[in-house]
């Protein structure tokens, strides 16, 4: 392990909670100026996670904050893995563990909306899980081999041999992230029947952690997805706010589909369009 | 002293199984099982400090095993064509007599065989079976002293039938060492044979027509099973006049001339053979049906014996495979077991039900990395095996436990079990966790697995074969992903309104002291009487919590150990045992360790304060199970997981996999010639 080495992971410790902390602020943004309205300034994220620190609330359950704090580092580390260039692989699995953690500390919730809400978070987890982990083998036999870096490293944009994983993408990062029409687990916009679906318990510094954990997924899988042009730091960046402003678009223009729809249609398709690519990628 | 070891591991078992049988007093059976315990896992250990090893025991020598298994051969289908003759089941006779006339045909129809080298073979993945069976197989079969004394109290039958119990069980555990040690393959076959039987007796023991009715499924499907094992092994025989397993498992052989004619038909033969044993679609009925037998039985089938025979041939028969359309076949069949039976296993709300869908779909896991068949896959294939059966020992122990405590197997009848058998409930969870979560075993197996399979270089219409093999693995994985977060989340499920519905029967009344009275021979009559049973009392619940825990450090500490399983297993003198991503996993267990501390100190201090009440729409009433929700009125409160009915329905999906997963091996097996 070099300096280097240690140096880009404790980069991606500090760096990738932070970026999803802006990307969030920003998609605020962009949503409020779709939506003709002004919207809040762009650190808002960070002062609601202020807020939410600041309160103390007494927990819903004695296994609420077992759960966040596990799930906030399994989130690092999986940013970890992906900054220092490590197998790919294995923070997509350290990061579906992270999202496992965030559904059992709803499950161990009492709140019935909390349940229902944990029961559609790991729907959704089967429902982008096998797509996101093709689209990964897909970017790994494009590139060679399944460290981050080594696919960091590829020569020119991996993105016109992985044509088809790209919709595997961004259907992936729209649940992910948590929008429309995949909305179904946290019921993003309020005042629906889910309450706030898996996150209905979680309050105070329990869900500030948990505010964390979620932005460093946003940033883990952003860039994930923007390795299918990383020809460099800045086309990363571009490719990820390209990423980004595609789903807050979809977001903004659909309504909310039933978990059904998702497992039963979406999420065959877009696996089907992925796995067509990994075939195709072997035959070349 | 290997002679010894060797011995003990094979014949103890079977001997303490017929002390069992005469010495009929509850306590000296206990303490026979627990010295086999020690004896065995002795032997196990002191074999491991030899390993690699070959031998030819003294007290046997290759000729008079080849006898003794050939004889085997012919007692074990007699007993079944008795058994089909007399329950009158024709499937039973049919594939009684057929084996009769293989077994006879290849003792009088055909040259005996060359001797093997060695009537001993120890190898990792021998080593590996070895261990697993007499490690874990002696702890269950403790489990199993008082859960068998409650489950005869409840059975109530008038003569105790533990003695026969104890013999089946512990004899089960001597043909599973003989079979991993086993060089030559009548011995592996007669041991075979022996499984077959052991299995059949288990799954029948409580004697009413549904146990009665799977344990003959069980017995028809196997003997199946071993048809095709003996077709294969006498066409090895007819063949190459061998029947030296190590011989057989060398690439060389079948690339030769002589084996032109056949191809690796004989191989696919032993691998459908194997497919059978170790439940794989479309044959997984048996295992499915001998969940009506007590649990130790079900722990026993599924953990540390019956099914790893499967995997444990695919995996010695590994190295051919490798780079063939069999093997991708294989790997194709194991692939799509491990997917539709994640699928299955979703559907379900019988946990007992869930761990045997689980148990399928992870050994085809292993089947997967025997057709790959790289030294890589079986390194891989070998710790799944380990890790899995440690796993799934532990999860059926606990939801034994739970059932006989709680009186319902249904997962909805388990919510919130942890509130009530908070130990069993957390060993549950522990080990439901294991099966998914980084960085234990299981998962850096599913990781492994999909590496190997992607690193094949080979034809394009091979590469599609194993892609595909591959996006199965993927969607798999999250399918056990979900129905093992879902089964932790249910177990530790909180409550909002208080219980809705009691259990479907009655709990046991203080668990420990109805054991306690299923151990001791008279009821509590007097002072000293009613002293030795609170004894024996703590003795029972000893017997339940220790090989509970014992199995749980077991699970999580080999799930930890993977990294090395792995390096120990891989051939020697491949460079850095580590290599390849395997060293990140140490280093995630450095982060694991304080997270599980700081998580552990977070839920001392929220378990200090009194919870806050639950959002429900509404406030909580009085009555139970109800609450004051919209227009004033008090409603019921009811809570269910949703299974999804009409993705993972047990009915149609069933059908569905078990016609691809026939034409899987239909292809393997015409392929192959």
């Amino acid at each position: 392990m070099t300096l280097r080495t240690v140096m880009l992971a404790l980069g991606g410790l500090v760096l990738v909670p932070l970026a999803g902390g802006l990307l969030a602020g920003l998609d605020r943004m962009l949503s409020a100026r779709l939506q003709s309205r002004l919207g809040p300034p762009l650190f808002q994220p960070f002062y609601d996670v202020g807020k939410l620190w600041s309160k103390v609330i007494a927990p819903a359950s004695q296994w609420q904050g077992l759960f966040v704090r596990w799930a906030l580092v399994a989130s690092l580390a999986s940013a970890v893995l992906l900054a220092a260039g490590a197998d790919l692989l294995l923070c997509f699995f350290v990061q579906a563990a992270s999202a496992s953690f965030v559904a059992l500390g709803a499950f161990c919730g009492n709140s019935p909306y909390g349940k229902l809400g944990a029961q559609r978070e790991l729907f959704q987890l089967l429902a982008y899980e096998p797509v996101l982990l093709v689209g990964i083998l897909c970017l790994a036999k494009a590139a060679g081999g399944f460290d981050a870096a080594g696919i960091m490293a590829a020569h020119g944009p991996l993105l016109f041999r992985l044509p088809l994983v790209a919709p595997g993408l961004i259907f992936a990062l729209l649940v992910k992230l948590r929008k429309s029409p995949f909305d179904l687990a946290a019921s993003h916009h309020m005042h629906q029947e889910l309450v706030r679906g898996v996150y209905t318990d979680y309050a105070g510094r329990d869900f500030a952690l948990l505010e964390l954990a979620h932005w460093t997924d946003v940033g883990v899988t952003l860039c994930i997805c923007s390795l299918v042009w990383a020809t460099g730091p800045l086309a990363m960046v571009a490719t990820g706010l390209a990423f980004l402003l595609a789903v807050v678009l979809i977001d903004n223009v659909t309504a909310r589909l039933t978990w059904r729809a998702m497992l039963g249609r979406a999420a065959p398709l877009a696996l089907a369009l992925a796995a067509a690519n990994l075939v195709w990628l072997y035959l070349e | 002293m290997l002679d010894a070891y060797i011995g003990l591991l094979i014949f103890w078992p079977m001997a303490a199984g017929l002390a069992c049988l005469g010495l009929r007093r509850p306590a000296a059976r206990s303490a026979l099982v627990m010295a086999s315990a020690a004896i065995l896992a002795a032997a196990a250990l002191g074999l491991a400090s030899q390993t690699p090893l070959t031998a030819n025991p003294a007290f046997l020598s290759s000729s008079t095993a080849l006898a003794v298994a050939q004889a085997l051969g012919f007692l074990f289908p007699a007993y079944f064509l008795y058994t089909g003759l007399r329950e009158k089941h024709a499937l039973v006779i049919v594939f009684a007599l057929c084996q009769l006339g293989l077994a006879a045909f290849g003792a009088f129809g055909l040259p005996a065989p060359a001797e093997a080298k060695a009537a001993v073979v120890v190898d990792g993945l021998s080593l590996a079976l070895v261990l697993v069976v007499s490690l874990i197989g002696p702890l269950i079969s403790i489990f199993a002293l008082p859960y068998m004394a409650h489950h005869e109290q409840h059975l109530g039958p008038k003569i105790s039938r533990q003695p026969q119990f104890f013999l089946v069980l512990l004899a089960f555990l001597g043909f599973m060492n003989g079979l991993a040690l086993a060089g030559g393959l009548h011995v592996f076959a007669a041991c075979y044979e022996g499984t077959t039987l052991c299995s059949f007796l288990l799954i029948g023991h409580d004697k009413t027509p549904e146990a009665r009715q799977s344990a003959l499924r069980a017995l028809w499907l196997n003997s199946l099973g071993g048809v095709f094992l003996h077709t294969g092994i006498l066409l090895i025989q007819k063949q190459f006049a061998l029947a030296d397993i190590q011989a057989i498992a060398t690439p060389a052989l079948w690339t030769g001339t002589s084996s032109q004619a056949l191809g690796l038909l004989p191989l696919a033969l032993l691998a459908v053979a194997a497919c059978v044993k170790s439940a794989q679609l479309p044959f997984q009925s048996w295992l499915l049906g001998a969940m009506v037998a007590p649990t130790p039985v079900s722990a026993l089938l599924h953990s540390s014996t019956m099914v790893n025979v499967g995997v444990f041939v695919c995996l010695r028969l590994a190295p051919v495979l490798a780079g063939t359309s069999t093997g991708r076949l294989l790997t194709l069949a194991g692939a799509f077991t491990f997917l539709a039976a994640s699928a299955l296993a979703l559907g379900q709300s019988n946990a007992k039900k869930i761990l045997a869908y689980s148990t399928l779909a992870n050994l085809g896991l292993i089947i997967a990395c025997a057709g790959i068949g790289t030294a890589a896959a079986i390194a891989v294939g070998t710790v799944l095996l380990v890790v899995h059966a440690a796993t799934k020992g532990l999860l059926f122990l606990c939801v034994g436990d739970l059932e006989q405590a709680i009186g319902s197997r249904d997962l909805e009848n388990l919510r919130a079990a942890v509130a009530t058998s908070p130990l069993t409930a957390l060993a549950a969870a522990a080990g439901s966790l294991a099966m998914v979560l980084p960085p234990l075993g299981m998962l850096a197996g599913k990781w492994a697995v999909l590496e190997a399979a992607t690193a094949s270089h080979a034809s394009p219409l091979a590469a599609t074969v194993v892609m595909l093999a591959v996006v199965m693995l993927a969607v798999g994985s999250a399918l056990a992903v979900v129905c093992w977060v879902r089964f932790t989340g249910t177990l530790l499920s909180g409550v909002a309104v208080g219980q809705v519905t009691a259990p479907q029967t009655t709990p046991k009344p203080g668990q420990t002291s109805s054991l306690a009275s299923g151990f001791t021979t008279s009821p509590s009559a007097s002072p000293s009487a009613s002293l030795s049973a609170s004894l024996s009392a703590n003795l029972a619940a000893n017997l339940t919590t220790g090989p509970i825990l014992t199995m749980l450090a077991g699970a999580v500490g080999l799930g930890l150990a993977a990294p090395w399983l792995n390096a120990l297993l891989l051939p020697a003198g491949q460079g850095d045992p580590l290599a390849g991503g395997w060293w990140l996993l140490p280093g995630l267990f450095l982060v694991a360790l304080p997270t599980w501390a700081l998580g552990l100190r977070a839920r001392a201090r929220q378990s200090a304060v009194s919870p806050a009440s639950p959002y429900l729409g509404g406030l909580p009433s009085v009555a139970p199970g109800s609450f004051v929700g919209a227009l004033g009125r008090s409603w019921t409160l009811t809570e269910g997981n949703e299974y999804a009915p009409e993705f993972f329905g047990e009915a149609r999906l069933t059908k569905l996999a078990g016609a691809l997963a026939a034409a899987l091996l239909l292809a393997l097996a015409g392929g192959a010639l």
